[in-house]
C-alpha cells in the first residue's frame, strides 16, 4: 500500500481510538462522568425526563439505547464536528473550542519556534566557543532553566515583571475592552502584548534542554571529517557553519521540535489557568473544576488529535530535511 | 639490463635535485609544547610527477605527515620546520609562512588531499554535485568548465558522472564514494595530491582497481602523488619511491625496487617478511613482535631497539643518523649492513631465481 496513504490511515485510526476511549470513559466507567452528570442534573432540580434529554444533548449519548447504537451516534456526531454541549458555559463544545483554539495554538507554536530558535543559535555559539567562560556560564544557566518547572517561573514573572515593574499584563488573552475580534493593529498588538508572559514562562524553561542538545550536536558535528575536509576545500566560514555544522546538528532535533508543539499544547492547561488566558487549556481546567465532562473530553480529543497530526507531519517531512531518510516503505522516523 | 637500471636511476636522481615539487625540512609536530613529537624532524623531498609511498604501522605518524604538507595539522598541534612548495613555474612558496587566505588558495588548487576515511568526507545532506560546485566557487573557478572537468575525472574513474553527481553520499557504495572523493580532490587540477589510506576500507579487488586508476590519472594529469598506507605490498606496485615510517620518523627511504630487493633497515626487512602478499608462501610470514611506541616515553636511542633482533649497546645509547646505502637509499640504522646480511627476506630465493636486478643495480 502507498506509504502516505498508510500513514494517513494510521492517523485516522489513532484519532478514532482516542474517541472510542473517550466514549468508554464517559459511558462505561462505574461512578464515572455519566453518573456524576446525572447526579449533578438531579441536584439542580430537573425532572427525570428532562435529565435524560439533557444528558443526551450534552454527551450525544442516549442512555437507554443499546450500546452499539450509542457508540454509532457518538462517532457520527464527532465526524460531523459535533462535540456535544458544554455544561458550565451553556454553549456547544465546538463553539467553545473554536473560539479558544487559535489562542492556544498561537501560544504553543510561538513557544516552540522561540525555544528552537533560541536553542539553535545559542547552542551553536556555545559549541563554537566550547570550554570558554561564556560556554560554562550558559551551560549552568541552561541546566538551571531546565530544572525549573514552567509554572514556578510563571509565578515569578507575574510577581516581578507583572506586579513589581508592571511591564506586561498578567491576565487575559487581550485587553477586555477590545474583546470583539476585529483584526486591527490594536487588536493584534494587544494580543501579542498579553501573550508575552505566558510564552516567556514556557520558552525560558523549555529552551534549557534544547540549548544543551544543540550544543552537544554541534560539538559532535564540528569533529566530523566532512567539516575538516570542507575547511581544506577552502569553503567560507559562513557556509561551513550554516550548511555543514548547523544543518547537521539540527537534524536530530527536528522530530522533537514537531512533537514539542504537542507538549507545549499540554503545558497550556496550567499556564493558561495561571494567566487566566482563555485558550483551550484554560477551558480544560475550568471543565475539570466544574466537572464539565463533555467540555473536558472534547478538549482532550482536540489536544490528542493535534499531537497525532504533529507526528504525522514530522513523519512526512523528515525525508525532506534529511536525504538519508527515505520517506518510503522500509524506513520510518518513529 | 643493469645499465638501463642505472640510467633510470640517475635520471630519477637528477629530477629530485633539479625539480622537487615539495621539500620538507625538519618538520616536527607537537601537542605538548615539545615534550613529545608526533612527527619528529622529518626531511624528505617529493619529486615532481613521482609517486611516493609512505608506509607505517597505525599511529606511526603517517596522517601527521600528510596534514603537514597542507599545514593542516589538527588543533592544537604545532607544526614547525620548513615546507617549500615549488610550483611548475614561478617562485618557491614557503607553506608555513603563508597568510590564512594564501593558504586557503594553496590548498586544493596546488596541494590537495584525500582524507583518511572517505565515507565521512562528504556532507550527508548535500548532493555530490554540490560538493564539486561549492569547491569551484570557493576558489573563484569557472563552475561550468570545472563541472565538465569533474565529469571527465569521474569518467576516468569509471563512474557514470551524472548518476554520481546527482546522488547523495549515502547512495554510493564504498568504492564509488572513494572514487568520487578522488575526483573531488582533483577538480582544481592540483600539482600535488596527498592520499591518506584511500583504500583502507575497501575490499582487495576494489583496492587493486583503484590503484590501477590512480596510476592512469597520475600519468594523464601529471600530478605528484603521496600515497599513504599501512599495506606495503599494495603500494609497492604503484610507488616510484617508498618511505618507511616508524615512531614518527622515516627510518628508510629508497626507490621501490631497491627497497623490495635490498631493504637496509631491520624494520623494513621485517615488514617485508611480515606480509603474505609478495609471492611468499604464507608459512614464512613472520609478524613483527611487540608494539609500536607511543609519542610519550619513546625508547632511548634507536626507537626500534626493543623490537630489533640486531640491537646492541649503542642502539640504546644514541640515535642512528641516516646511513647512505646508496646515493638513492638511506636507512636510520647503525647496523644496516648486518641487517642485509642477517635478516633474510623470505622471498630472497625467488628474487635470485628470477634474476631480479633491483639489488644488483646498486653494485
Ligand atoms: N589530535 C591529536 N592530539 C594529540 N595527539 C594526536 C592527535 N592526533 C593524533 N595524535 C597522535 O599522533 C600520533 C600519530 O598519529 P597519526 O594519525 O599520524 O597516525 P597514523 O600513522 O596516521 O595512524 P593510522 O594508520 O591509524 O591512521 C599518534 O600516536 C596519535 O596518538
Ligand atoms: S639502530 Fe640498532 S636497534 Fe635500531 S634498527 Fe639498527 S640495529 Fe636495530
Ligand atoms: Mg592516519
Amino acid at each position: 500500500m502507498n506509504y502516505y496513504l498508510r500513514r494517513f490511515l494510521r492517523v485516522i485510526v489513532t484519532i478514532w481510538a482516542v474517541a472510542t476511549f473517550t466514549f468508554a470513559l464517559i459511558r462505561l466507567l462505574p461512578g464515572g462522568p455519566l453518573v456524576q452528570l446525572r447526579a449533578q442534573l438531579i441536584r439542580s432540580g430537573a425532572s427525570p425526563e428532562r435529565v435524560e434529554t439533557l444528558i443526551q444533548s450534552y454527551t450525544k449519548i442516549q442512555p437507554d439505547a443499546p450500546i452499539y447504537v450509542q457508540y454509532f451516534d457518538y462517532i457520527t456526531s464527532l465526524v460531523q464536528g459535533d462535540l456535544g454541549e458544554s455544561i458550565s458555559t451553556g454553549r456547544s463544545v465546538g463553539e467553545v473550542v473554536g473560539g479558544a483554539l487559535p489562542w492556544t495554538l498561537w501560544i504553543a507554536i510561538a513557544t516552540t519556534i522561540l525555544v528552537f530558535a533560541l536553542a539553535i543559535v545559542w547552542g551553536a555559539i556555545m559549541a563554537y566557543f566550547e570550554g570558554s567562560n561564556f560556554d560554562l556560564a550558559s551551560s549552568s544557566a541552561s541546566i538551571l532553566a531546565a530544572s525549573m518547572p514552567f509554572y514556578v517561573l510563571a509565578m515569578l514573572l507575574i510577581i516581578i515583571v507583572g506586579y513589581e515593574f508592571g511591564w506586561f499584563p498578567t491576565r487575559f488573552r487581550i485587553d477586555p475592552n477590545l474583546e470583539a475580534p476585529v483584526f486591527s493593529v490594536a487588536f493584534v498588538g494587544s494580543a501579542l502584548y498579553h501573550s508575552v508572559l505566558p510564552i516567556a514562562s514556557m520558552v525560558l524553561t523549555g529552551a534549557g534542554l534544547q540549548v544543551l542538545a544543540m550544543r552537544g550536536n554541534s560539538i559532535s558535528v564540528l569533529g566530523k571529517d566532512f567539516v575538516t575536509v570542507a575547511r581544506l576545500r577552502g569553503l567560507s566560514d559562513r557556509r561551513i557553519s550554516i550548511t555543514y555544522v548547523a544543518r547537521n546538528a539540527i537534524l536530530p532535533m527536528y522530530t522533537s521540535m514537531l512533537l514539542s508543539v504537542g507538549w507545549y499544547l499540554g503545558g497550556t492547561v496550567i499556564v493558561e489557568e495561571i494567566f487566566t488566558y482563555r485558550g483551550i487549556g484554560y477551558y480544560m481546567y475550568e471543565g475539570l473544576e466544574s466537572r464539565d465532562y463533555p467540555l473536558m473530553m472534547g478538549i482532550f480529543l482536540i489536544l490528542t488529535s493535534t499531537l497525532v497530526i504533529g507526528v504525522f507531519v514530522a513523519d512526512l517531512t523528515y525525508g525532506l530535511v534529511d536525504p538519508r531518510i527515505q520517506t518510503g516503505d522500509q524506513s520510518e522516523s518513529f | 639490463m643493469a645499465i638501463e637500471e642505472v640510467d633510470a636511476g640517475s635520471e630519477l636522481d637528477e629530477r629530485s635535485i633539479v625539480d622537487p615539487a615539495i621539500e620538507i625540512r625538519n618538520a616536527k609536530v607537537t601537542y605538548d609544547e615539545g615534550e613529545s613529537y608526533v612527527l619528529d624532524d622529518v626531511s624528505i623531498d617529493l619529486d615532481r610527477n613521482e609517486v611516493l609511498g609512505v608506509v607505517g604501522e597505525s599511529g606511526s605518524g603517517k596522517s601527521m605527515f600528510a596534514s603537514s604538507l597542507l599545514d593542516s595539522v589538527p588543533d592544537p598541534g604545532v607544526l614547525t620546520g620548513r615546507i617549500t612548495y615549488h610550483p611548475r613555474d614561478g617562485e618557491p612558496i614557503e607553506v608555513l609562512d603563508l597568510s590564512k587566505e594564501e593558504l586557503r588558495e594553496l590548498r586544493w588548487e596546488e596541494i590537495s588531499m584525500v582524507f583518511q576515511g572517505a565515507m565521512s568526507s562528504f556532507n550527508p545532506v548535500l548532493k555530490v554535485r554540490t560538493h564539486f560546485e561549492e569547491t569551484l566557487e570557493a576558489h573563484d573557478a569557472n563552475v561550468a568548465e570545472g563541472m565538465d572537468f569533474a565529469r571527465e575525472l569521474l569518467s576516468d574513474l569509471y563512474l557514470d558522472p551524472d548518476r554520481v553527481l546527482d546522488a547523495y553520499p549515502h547512495e554510493l557504495s564504498g568504492g564509488m564514494t572513494q572514487r568520487a572523493l578522488i575526483a573531488l580532490s582533483m577538480v582544481l587540477n592540483p600539482e600535488v595530491l596527498v592520499m591518506d589510506e584511500p583504500t583502507a576500507a575497501l575490499d582487495l579487488l576494489m583496492q587493486r582497481s583503484i590503484l590501477q586508476l590512480l596510476e592512469d590519472l597520475q600519468a594523464k594529469y601529471d600530478i605528484s602523488l603521496v600515497f599513504i598506507t599501512h599495506d606495503l605490498p599494495l603500494i609497492a606496485a604503484l610507488a616510484d619511491r617508498m618511505a618507511i615510517m616508524y615512531a614518527f620518523r622515516f627510518v628508510e627511504v629508497a626507490p621501490t625496487q631497491d627497497l623490495v630487493a635490498n631493504a637496509a633497515h631491520p624494520y623494513t626487512r621485517m615488514l617485508l617478511n611480515s606480509t603474505p602478499n609478495l609471492d611468499a608462501p604464507l608459512a614464512e610470514m613472520k609478524p613483527i613482535e611487540g608494539q609500536s611506541p607511543a609519542p610519550i616515553n619513546l625508547p632511548s636511542g634507536c626507537a626500534f631497539h626493543p623490537r630489533c633482533p640486531l640491537a646492541e649497546e649503542q642502539c640504546m645509547q644514541s640515535e642512528p643518523d641516516y646511513h647512505d646505502v646508496s646515493d638513492r637509499q638511506g636507512a636510520r640504522c647503525f647496523r644496516w649492513e648486518a641487517a642485509q646480511a642477517q635478516i633474510l627476506l623470505n622471498y630472497e630465493d625467488m628474487l635470485e631465481d628470477r634474476g631480479t636486478s633491483g639489488g644488483d643495480a646498486d653494485e
